[in-house]
């Protein structure tokens, strides 16, 4: 255990203090954040403003309910903004005129505006585009989606009012009729419903995996390249003199992945102290995020399970080459079974109690991810839970011994990548 | 405590090639042994053997009189035929963190590092990177490796490759202080004069086989004062007679003669005089080398 604690300890200093590791860690943080907030700064201050409109109506009334249903956008009706609405946190609000007299010179005129900058656009309601169920709306920036919807729900709206106060329905009628219905997906845990559960909600499941995912394809491949220094350098004889392959091999995965672990802390805490004014403001809808307590509980665990299991068989697959070039080709054993993982989720979310998940969190090379989305979207039984946990590690240990083995044969054969049948002698040899 | 390392029929096969057969010795303590052989003899592969490396399929390895155990290796110093170290590690944090693996607590082992690496000259060095460092000095700091946790045994596989003279000069007298210490060593190398200056004791590998195992005294006088060394100028037209020698090594003006049994020293000494001008005659035990070269040969006939 001394041992192996000394090679973790060796790893681990000499990878952070590398002036690699140190730009690397600030540099992140800075791109994420460079990459979230320029565009939603350069989003904001544009849909922050007043937009002026100008609709263009043979039916005045028409014109005139187009008209109130986009100043009152801005206003009280929160019940009618879908979702995307909720995520453009500061309302564009409209000022609009109404213009009666279609005719060749008003659009000529209008045109003018628009690209003089007058106006931000107009609106094309003649009788003919009514019947016909199509109308034009001219702006400069014809792929602003979130204004061509507003305007098109806003003429749907007062369009339907319209029609429906000509069948003697009054306006406060219309305004219920027309109110959109919004659904909560209740959680039922344990014979108990719990709070309301969004589509914040259920993408976390998905962030986590993404995060599994991440950390096992970039600090697996640190792990890989550690054990072919160990070869290129040729250090490795004079550590096998002291120490066996299996400390050796086990110090490299804990010191690689303490550096990795390290790295996300450092992380999650300078995201915390950046994003803490965000996340004030964003409360309300952060409350939707409530998770049973056991998902903070497993998530390390099948975080580390996965993470170990992973760059053991990374370290497996290093001791078997002679060069990266080499490694990079035998990576797909590794990768292949990450990708299904993801596959397997989008299923497991969907029916958390089928055949398919149970089977795919017991099969350890899924587990770590299938289990872990199995607790997120509905806690399997304990003992599954267990299950799953126990053959992870009695797999982890089997694959460091096997590595460990192949390892302390090929360290010490330079020469061309191993067959199959040569691998397995080797696994003989070092009996 | 006599024996530090009996090998006992030891046996290593890589699939079909047999890389060590039935190998046998003992290294008795204080003793400086000579693991000598041609390249590919099994020389590595033995060492590694001894030291738990690499597994023998049969036989057994002894080790300070007991069984192998991993605990031993604490003890032993070993310095590997393939030269390595972590290239952005600082020397000093290197040679600590190895001596801790051999269980020197951190404090001591920076003391004795600092004393190391000055005594190799090589004190100012200690802050730097291995990959700074040239070749040469590279491999005293591995030889510093072997021997920074003071064991009793040391396995040197081929010490003295790439050093130049006065580096390897270095490393003698260093050797020859352990040997003084008490300390026992075993060493694989090529070059033969130093085994004849230094070892007390060699075997012979090849083919994975000892041909030639005992005290270099015994080995040598084996042969007995059997052999020639004759300095002349002019021409010897006998010397490819093989009735009179077992091998002739001709070096132009000197050659290197070992008599057939039964052969007349004195009848080749006047053969010489008559068909060229001698300058010297000397009646030698073999040398070391021509001991080699020959039971090489012969075991390489034998092998075929």
């Amino acid at each position: 255990m001394r041992n192996v604690w000394l090679v973790v300890k060796r790893e681990y200093l000499e990878r952070v203090r590398t002036r690699a590791f140190v730009i690397f860690t600030l540099l992140m943080p800075a791109l994420v954040g460079a990459m979230v907030f320029v565009p939603a700064k350069l989003a904001g201050s544009k849909s922050g403003g007043t937009r002026h409109v100008v609709v263009v109506a043979s039916d005045a009334s028409l014109g005139e309910g187009v008209r109130r249903e986009l100043q009152d956008k801005s206003g009280a009706d929160e019940q009618n903004r879908d979702s995307a609405d909720r995520t453009n946190v500061v309302a564009t609000t409209y000022k609009v005129d109404v213009n009666t007299a279609p005719g060749e010179d008003l659009r000529q005129r209008l045109v003018a505006d628009v690209s003089a900058g007058n106006i931000d656009g107009f609106v094309w309601l003649t009788d003919e585009a009514i019947t016909a169920r199509k109308f034009r709306y001219s702006t400069k920036n014809a792929n602003d989606f979130v204004e061509g919807s507003a305007i098109r729900n806003a003429v749907s709206a007062a369009l339907m009012k319209q029609q429906l106060s000509a069948h003697g329905v009054s306006a406060v009628e219309a305004e219920n009729m027309l109110r959109r219905i919004s659904m909560d997906t209740i959680r039922v845990d344990k014979g108990q419903e719990s709070k309301p559960t969004s589509t914040i909600a259920f993408l976390l499941p998905f962030l986590l995996m993404m995060m599994i995912y991440m950390t096992v394809l970039l600090y697996g491949v640190a792990v890989m390249r550690s054990v072919l220094e160990e070869k290129t350098n040729r250090v490795v004889e004079v550590l096998l003199s002291s120490i066996t392959a299996r400390e050796l091999m086990a110090g490299k995965i804990l010191g690689v992945g303490a550096v990795g672990l390290t790295q996300i802390l450092i992380w999650v805490v300078l995201g915390g102290v950046f994003s803490a004014p965000t996340m004030v403001a964003m409360r309300p809808y952060l409350a939707d995020l409530q998770m049973p307590v056991t998902v903070y509980v497993f998530f390390p665990v099948f975080f580390v399970l996965g993470y170990m299991l992973y760059s053991t068989m990374y370290a497996g697959v290093a001791s078997m080459v002679n060069s990266e070039d080499e490694a990079q080709q035998m990576q797909w054993p590794i990768i292949l079974p990450l990708i299904l993982c993801t596959v397997f989720a989008m299923a497991v979310i969907r029916q958390p109690n089928s055949q398919l998940a149970f089977w795919t969190s017991m099969f350890p090379l899924t587990a770590p991810i299938v289990m872990f989305v199995r607790i997120v979207s509905q806690q399997p039984p304990m003992w599954q839970i267990g299950l799953s946990v126990a053959i992870l590690v009695v797999t982890i240990y089997g694959l460091m011994s096997l590595c460990s083995r192949i390892f302390r044969v090929g360290i010490l054969m330079y020469g061309k990548r191993p067959t199959l049948p040569e691998l397995l002698k080797w696994l003989k040899y070092s009996g | 405590m006599n024996n530090i390392l009996e090998l006992h029929s030891v046996t290593k096969r890589f699939d079909s090639f047999t890389a060590v057969e039935e190998l046998s010795f003992v290294i008795p303590k204080g003793t400086v042994y000579g693991l000598l052989g041609p390249n590919g003899a099994g020389k590595t592969t033995s060492i590694r053997m001894t030291i738990g490396i690499t597994m023998p399929d049969s036989g057994e390895v002894r080790l300070f009189d007991e069984p192998f155990r991993r605990e031993h290796l604490k003890r032993i110093g070993y310095l590997p035929e393939e030269r390595g170290l972590y290239k952005r590690m600082k020397i000093q944090e290197l040679l600590v963190f190895l001596a801790q693996l051999k269980g020197v607590p951190h404090a001591d082992a920076t003391q004795r590092a600092a004393r190391w690496l000055d005594r190799l000259e090589l004190g100012k060095w200690a802050k730097a990177k291995a990959e700074e460092l040239s070749k040469g000095m590279q491999q005293k700091v591995q030889f510093i490796a072997a021997v920074l946790h003071d064991p009793d045994f040391l396995i040197l596989d081929e010490p003295f490759s790439g050093l130049d003279p006065n580096n390897a000069r270095d490393l003698l007298d260093v050797l020859l202080e352990q040997r003084k210490a008490g300390k026992t060593i075993m060493f694989s190398t090529h070059r033969m004069e130093t085994v004849e200056r230094v070892c007390d004791a060699i075997c012979l590998v090849n083919h994975g086989r000892s041909v030639l195992e005992g005290k270099l005294k015994d080995v040598k006088g084996g042969y007995g004062k059997s052999s020639i060394h004759l300095e002349f100028e002019g021409e010897l037209p006998f010397l490819d007679r093989k009735d009179l020698f077992q091998s002739v090594n001709n070096y132009g003006n000197f050659v290197e003669l070992r008599l057939n049994p039964g052969v007349d020293s004195q009848e080749v000494l006047r053969m010489a005089s008559e068909a060229a001008r001698v300058t010297k005659f000397e009646l030698v035990e073999p040398s070391l080398e021509a001991i080699f070269i020959d039971t090489v040969e012969r075991t390489e006939v034998a092998h075929a």
